[in-house]
Formats: structure tokens, C-alpha cells, sequence
């Protein structure tokens, strides 16, 4: 890994993504180790000015990867698309490029998702 | 608090100065081969806040456990981090360890360092193991701000509610009475045994279905810890892991309640209803689904297989009504969604009655019209086997080429794009179309919406996680059984409700139940008492304004709470957290991964 390279923040759900990468660990998949995977019961946690403050901080790139319509709490995940959706309006405000955050769902078996995801948002850093 | 609910003793309640014990687990080469576990140590050794960071080939070994044994005693170690394998293969085993030692277990923080960085990073050995030291600085800011946490501690009814009385909700009942447990069977209908009462013989056994069902009703019948109520109409479910009340009301009105610590959701399924027209069902004579076919042969003596006075000399089944449907394809359901899940158990069971036919009436031409057979489970291949050697003819049809039945008063007319022959359309006389329609969930809306029950994308209850938790509602306290899940064929049904009951089982092996604290706690000095957090929680009760000394604030029921922590994203000046994973935990964790 380059030592300058930005950071990418994943923020995985204990039900669904986390175990998700776990999964791609255990197929011994490869990605780049600029990622930074952390996991809470569910994202919808966060209120805005925690993405922002982590742009702050010097975090590149930010993966929401929530558990969906697999999401086992009640009415998190729509809420949660309702936040990103404000987050979106506040990074626009400040002039960071929308593709630096990306809310997708990831499942305990979607290796060939999260791969994807990464390479993403690896090209949106780079472009940062 | 409510009364039944209080905080297990704590075994410390100390507010010591943070001492950080680090661990770098090799995991044999896993790890080590990949990470420099030992650059990490070292880095991780001048770490604010860390009092000792060491390496060793196996964390998890009982001379690595011993370890930070001896570093609590000798170093005064109060918080560990390990850094290792996955937490889902050894967080509890580390937090048993700061147990056993005297700290309490929840100041562990597990961090990943095999299948999220050596397995991925393989040929990045640098990367990997700058990976791994933010990792652990990462995990060392967040024990620090960890508080010790207390299992909550509910009182709970000595009692198990099964909801339903088919196969599932009699063998549950009879597993939790097996176990000591009181239970209580709720069914809506007059009867037990459910589906099961209009099925024939069944596969692999080849029992009759109602011996089946008579067979665990007598069981059910016998055991003085069972309580049947039949045509129970329930209509209200609510309370907590350990308190939950149902209200159901009997034949001429009269209402009962049932008071239960677990809750065993057997509510099963329905067959799918073809819609009229489909295939000719509803409009043409002699379109049956497979269920009702069933139904109609158990009545049939051998020699002569007849519908409507007519003899039956040729019969077709059409596989996937109602199941594995497609976009653009099929007519979607009320709801506006496809079935696009495949329903499982109606190829073998299809399969099954041709045999049975073939066996009852052999001189029945029978016709198997499918798009993929599945007859999965043990030996099931063996039926589809005896089917060809009876001489049913299968033909393969794509999901998008559809069979098209067309119908007049001398019987059915066929016609298949035949994958089996290369896509050549074949056509063919029958005169019984029978139709093997898929399961859809039973209407359990009532139940669902009261208790915030979760669903899948195809509607059926949504367990936790379908390997670590297969029977596990994200409910706490609440069990499935059987094909309420997910279409489930009998054996495999009594199998998941004996799994269901276990679960409930260890859940009520206590008078007291232990839960684990990440639940949403107020700090209500912080708190202003806007009253924004309950309107953002989904679940009734667990989440309130209350007055407290004068002042208005916002209280949790935490065996309400289910920890998703909506209710943290909307409190402006930070008064609400989810214990063991607050705010500020991340935001130094945020800090720490980020910085250079």
C-alpha cells in the first residue's frame, strides 16, 4: 500500500456485513489495506456530524454497509437512508464530492458486493 | 426500572485509571506470516494508555489465556484488547477470561486481524501490518471509554406460549414440556395438527399424515404440563423476553390471557391460491392445485381415479405455481411483490403423489411439467429416480417459456417449449390438470405488527442469522418453528420446533434471565427533555419521557430496548448512548484510524 494513500472508513452492521467481510476473509479474497472496517449494531447510531467530523479527520472515503431489508431492527434502515440523505446535502455544502460516501447493503455471504463497493470507492478517493 | 428487571451484581464497580492490556495473537502463521505482530507489539507498547502489549502463537490457548491472567494480577491490568481472529469466534472467550480473573467482562474489545486484513492483504505484508496497528489503536481508544457493564436481569414466566397447532407448535410444546417448562398451545383453528390434517401419505416414511398428527396429539394430549386451547382468536401479544402476555378470545367470546417468559412462533403457512385463470384455475373444470388433489385422492378407493364423475386417464402436474416467479413474467401478488423464492418441498411432494398414483393407478399417464426439479434432502433423488422408471414423462420449460394450458369439454390441451428436446414445442391431452402451487406465509399481521416481528424479502419471519441463529427472532425471548420461517417440509419443521424449544429451553433455565447490556442508557444530566428520541424508536415502551426529580427526561425499558441505537443519532447534546458502543467511543476510534 502506498504510505499517502486516503483511508476508506467501512462501517459494517454485527448481523450482516461484518460477517459479510468476515466471509471474504475466509475466501481469502484480496483488497487493499487502506481499509478500515468498523462494526456497530446498526448505523443508524451516527447522526450527521459524525460522517462529516470523520472527513474532518482525514478519512478518505466512507462505506455504509447496512443490512437492508435484512436489517433485523425495526424501521432502521429507512431512517438511516433518510440521514445519508441529509449527510449528502451537508457534503455538498461544504464542497466534498458526493461518491466519497456510498450507503449499500451488504450481506453475510456478499463477498462479490463488498469487493465491488471497495473498488468503488477506492477509484472515488483516488479521484478525491 | 420496572420491578422484574434490575442490573445482575456487579462484580466491579470500580472507576480505576485505565490500564491497557494489548495482545497480538500469531494464530499460528495466520497472522504472523502476513502481519509483523511484532513491529505491531511494539508500536502498540508506546501507545498512550497502554500499560503492556505482547505477542504469542495462540491467544486462545489456556497458556495464552493465562497470559492476561497474570497481567491482570501482576500489572493491574482492567481492560484487554486482542488482537486475533474474528470476535465471533472468540470475544466471549476473552471476556470469560477477564471474568474468571475479577474484571469485568465487558471492558474486552476484540479486534479483527485475520479475516479482515492477513487473509485479504496476503501480498501487502506493510500494509497489513500498518493495518493492524490502527486496528489495535483503534480497539485501545475504545476499551478506554469503555464503563463496565452489568447483565440485566429479567424475571420470567416458568412458561412457554406456542403460537399454532400444527406438527411445529406440538412438537415444541412437547420439547418444552420435555425440558420441565410449562407450555400452552394456541390454535386458531378447531383442531390440531394444521396443514397436516389435509395431507395423505407422507415422504420418506410413508406415514399417513393423520397418523402422524394423531400420534403427537395423544403425546400432546397426555402431558399434564401442555395446555391445548383450540379456535384461540388472538388479539393482542405484547410485553418483553420473559413477560410476555397474549390475549386471545374463545368460542362465544370469552377472553383469556396467557403470561409466558418465551414465545414459539408455529404459525406455518398457506398454500398459494393460483389467481382465476392461471393455468385455467377457477375457470376451467379439472384444474386442481396439488393440496387440493391430495385431498381428493385420500377419499378415492383404488382401481378407478375419478374427478367430477369423470374418470382421470391422464393427468398433468405443473410444477413452480406460485413459487420462483419472475418479473414481467408473472402476475404479481397483492401486495404488488413476486414469489420469487423457490417454495422447496412441492417437487418432492409432487414427485411423491405421481408414485403414489402410478402405485394406486398405474394405468394413469401421468405428465411432469417443471422448470427445474429440486428434490433436495436425504434420498429424495430416489423419488424422482422411481417416477421415471413408472413411466412419468417430464418435460423442462424456461422461466420465461411458461406452459400454456387451453381447455374445452374433451379436457386440457398442453403445450410445452421442451428444453429436454432442444426447445421443440410439444403439446399433449390431460385430462386433470393439477397445479403445484409453492407456500406463502401465513397472515400473522396482527401478531407481527404488536410485536415488530422482522420479515424476509419473501414475507416469512426473518430468524436473526440463519446459521448462528437459525430459530432466534431479533426480538429477545422470541423462537420460530417450522415453516413460519420458511417453506419447510414436515420432518424438517418438527426438527427446527425442537430446536426453537431448546433455545426457549436455556432461555427460561433460570428464574432470571441474563441479557446482554447494549442497550440505549440516558445520561440525564445531559439530557434536555426534548422528547425527539421516542418519536425515532420502533418499538413500543422501550423508549419514553418521564418525569424524574422535577425534571423531564428520557427513560428506557432495557428489555424493551433492541440496542440499534435510532434513538443516539437524534439526541443533539449527547445524552443517549447504546452501552459498550457509544459515540465517543467511535469518534476516537474515527481519530485514531485517521491519523497519520
Amino acid at each position: 500500500m502506498p504510505p499517502n494513500k486516503k483511508k476508506i472508513l467501512i462501517i459494517t452492521t454485527n448481523h450482516s456485513s461484518y460477517p459479510g467481510a468476515d466471509a471474504v476473509g475466509q475466501a481469502r479474497l484480496a483488497y487493499e489495506a487502506n481499509t478500515y472496517i468498523i462494526r456497530v449494531p446498526d448505523p443508524v447510531m451516527f447522526p450527521e456530524d459524525f460522517y462529516l467530523g470523520a472527513f474532518d479527520k482525514g478519512i478518505g472515503g466512507i462505506i455504509i454497509m447496512s443490512s437492508g431489508s435484512d436489517c433485523p431492527y425495526e424501521g432502521a434502515y429507512e431512517r438511516l437512508s433518510k440521514r445519508v440523505a441529509r449527510v449528502y446535502e451537508k457534503m455538498k455544502a461544504r464542497g466534498i464530492k458526493a461518491d466519497r460516501l456510498k450507503l449499500t447493503t451488504i450481506c453475510t455471504v456478499c463477498r462479490a458486493a463488498f469487493l465491488k463497493e471497495i473498488s468503488e470507492m477506492e477509484k472515488a478517493v483516488a479521484a478525491a | 426500572m420496572d420491578e422484574k428487571i434490575k442490573e445482575e451484581a456487579s462484580k466491579d464497580n470500580y472507576r480505576q485509571e485505565p490500564k491497557v492490556g494489548v495482545y497480538i495473537c500469531h494464530c499460528g502463521g495466520n497472522i504472523s506470516d502476513v502481519v509483523d505482530v511484532k513491529k505491531v507489539a511494539e508500536e502498540l507498547s508506546k501507545y498512550p494508555g497502554v500499560t503492556v502489549a505482547r505477542e504469542y502463537p495462540f491467544m486462545c490457548s489456556s497458556n495464552g489465556q493465562d497470559l492476561i491472567t497474570e497481567d491482570i494480577k501482576n500489572l493491574g491490568i482492567n481492560r484487554t484488547v486482542v488482537a486475533a481472529c474474528s470476535p465471533s469466534l472468540h470475544d466471549l472467550t476473552f471476556r470469560g477470561v477477564l471474568q474468571r480473573a475479577g474484571v469485568n467482562p465487558y471492558l474486552h474489545e476484540h479486534v479483527n486481524i485475520r479475516e479482515q486484513d492477513s487473509w485479504v492483504h496476503k501480498l501487502d505484508h506493510a500494509g497489513a501490518t500498518a493495518k493492524a496497528i490502527k486496528l489495535a489503536q483503534a480497539g485501545v481508544e475504545k476499551v478506554r471509554r469503555k464503563d463496565p457493564l452489568n447483565a440485566i436481569r429479567v424475571a420470567a414466566e416458568q412458561r412457554v406460549a406456542v403460537i399454532g397447532g400444527g406438527v411445529s407448535g406440538m412438537r415444541a410444546a412437547l420439547s418444552a414440556a420435555g425440558k420441565g417448562l410449562e407450555a400452552v398451545i394456541l390454535e386458531k383453528g378447531p383442531r390440531l395438527g394444521g396443514k397436516l390434517l389435509d395431507l395423505g401419505r407422507l415422504y420418506p416414511s410413508g406415514e399417513e399424515a393423520s397418523a402422524v398428527v394423531k400420534k403427537l396429539e395423544d403425546l400432546v394430549r397426555a402431558d399434564k404440563k401442555i395446555t391445548v386451547h383450540t379456535d384461540a382468536d388472538i388479539d393482542f401479544v405484547g410485553g418483553f423476553v420473559g413477560n410476555f402476555k397474549i390475549n386471545f378470545k374463545l368460542p362465544g367470546g370469552k377472553s383469556q390471557q396467557v403470561k409466558a417468559g418465551a414465545i414459539v412462533m408455529a404459525t406455518g403457512y398457506e398454500h398459494y391460491k393460483p389467481y382465476k385463470g392461471e393455468f385455467g384455475y377457477g375457470e376451467a373444470a379439472n384444474v386442481l392445485t396439488l393440496p387440493e388433489f391430495i385431498s381428493l385422492m385420500k377419499k378415492l378407493p383404488a382401481g378407478r381415479l375419478e374427478y367430477g364423475g369423470r374418470e382421470i386417464k391422464s393427468l398433468a402436474l405443473i410444477h413452480c405455481v406460485g413459487s420462483r416467479q419472475v418479473e414481467g413474467v408473472h402476475k404479481p401478488q397483492a401486495d404488488g411483490k413476486i414469489n420469487d423464492y423457490c417454495s422447496r418441498v412441492c417437487c418432492t411432494a409432487a414427485i411423491n403423489t405421481a408414485n403414489q398414483i402410478k402405485e394406486k393407478y398405474p394405468g394413469v399417464r401421468i405428465y411432469d411439467v417443471y422448470r427445474d426439479i429440486r428434490t433436495y434432502g436425504m434420498m429424495h433423488e430416489s423419488y424422482y429416480e422411481q417416477a421415471s422408471k413408472n413411466g412419468v414423462l417430464f418435460f423442462r420449460h424456461t422461466e420465461t417459456d411458461q406452459p400454456v394450458v387451453t381447455s374445452d369439454r374433451t379436457g386440457h390441451n398442453v403445450k410445452v417449449k421442451d428444453v429436454l428436446t432442444w426447445g421443440e414445442e410439444l403439446e399433449f391431452k390431460a385430462d386433470l390438470v393439477v397445479l403445484v402451487t409453492g407456500l406463502v406465509p401465513s397472515d400473522i399481521s396482527l401478531i407481527k405488527s404488536q410485536m415488530k416481528m422482522p420479515s424476509s424479502a419473501d414475507r416469512f419471519l426473518q430468524e436473526v442469522h440463519l446459521k448462528l441463529r437459525p430459530v432466534e427472532l431479533a426480538n429477545a425471548g422470541i423462537f420460530i418453528a417450522g415453516a413460519a420461517q420458511y417453506p419447510m417440509d414436515s420432518t424438517e419443521a418438527m426438527a427446527s420446533a425442537g430446536t426453537a424449544a431448546s433455545k426457549a429451553g436455556i432461555l427460561l433455565a433460570e428464574p432470571d434471565i441474563p441479557l446482554e447490556p447494549f442497550v440505549a442508557v440516558v445520561d440525564e444530566k445531559k439530557c434536555t427533555g426534548c422528547g425527539l428520541c421516542p418519536a425515532e424508536c420502533s418499538y413500543d415502551g422501550a423508549l419514553t419521557m418521564s418525569e424524574k426529580n422535577g425534571k423531564k427526561v428520557a427513560v428506557v425499558n432495557p428489555a424493551l430496548c433492541k440496542g440499534c441505537g435510532a434513538c443516539v443519532a437524534v439526541c443533539e447534546p449527547r445524552a443517549i448512548d447504546v452501552a459498550g458502543w457509544t459515540l465517543a467511543q467511535f469518534d476516537a476510534m474515527v481519530e485514531a484510524i485517521a491519523k497519520e
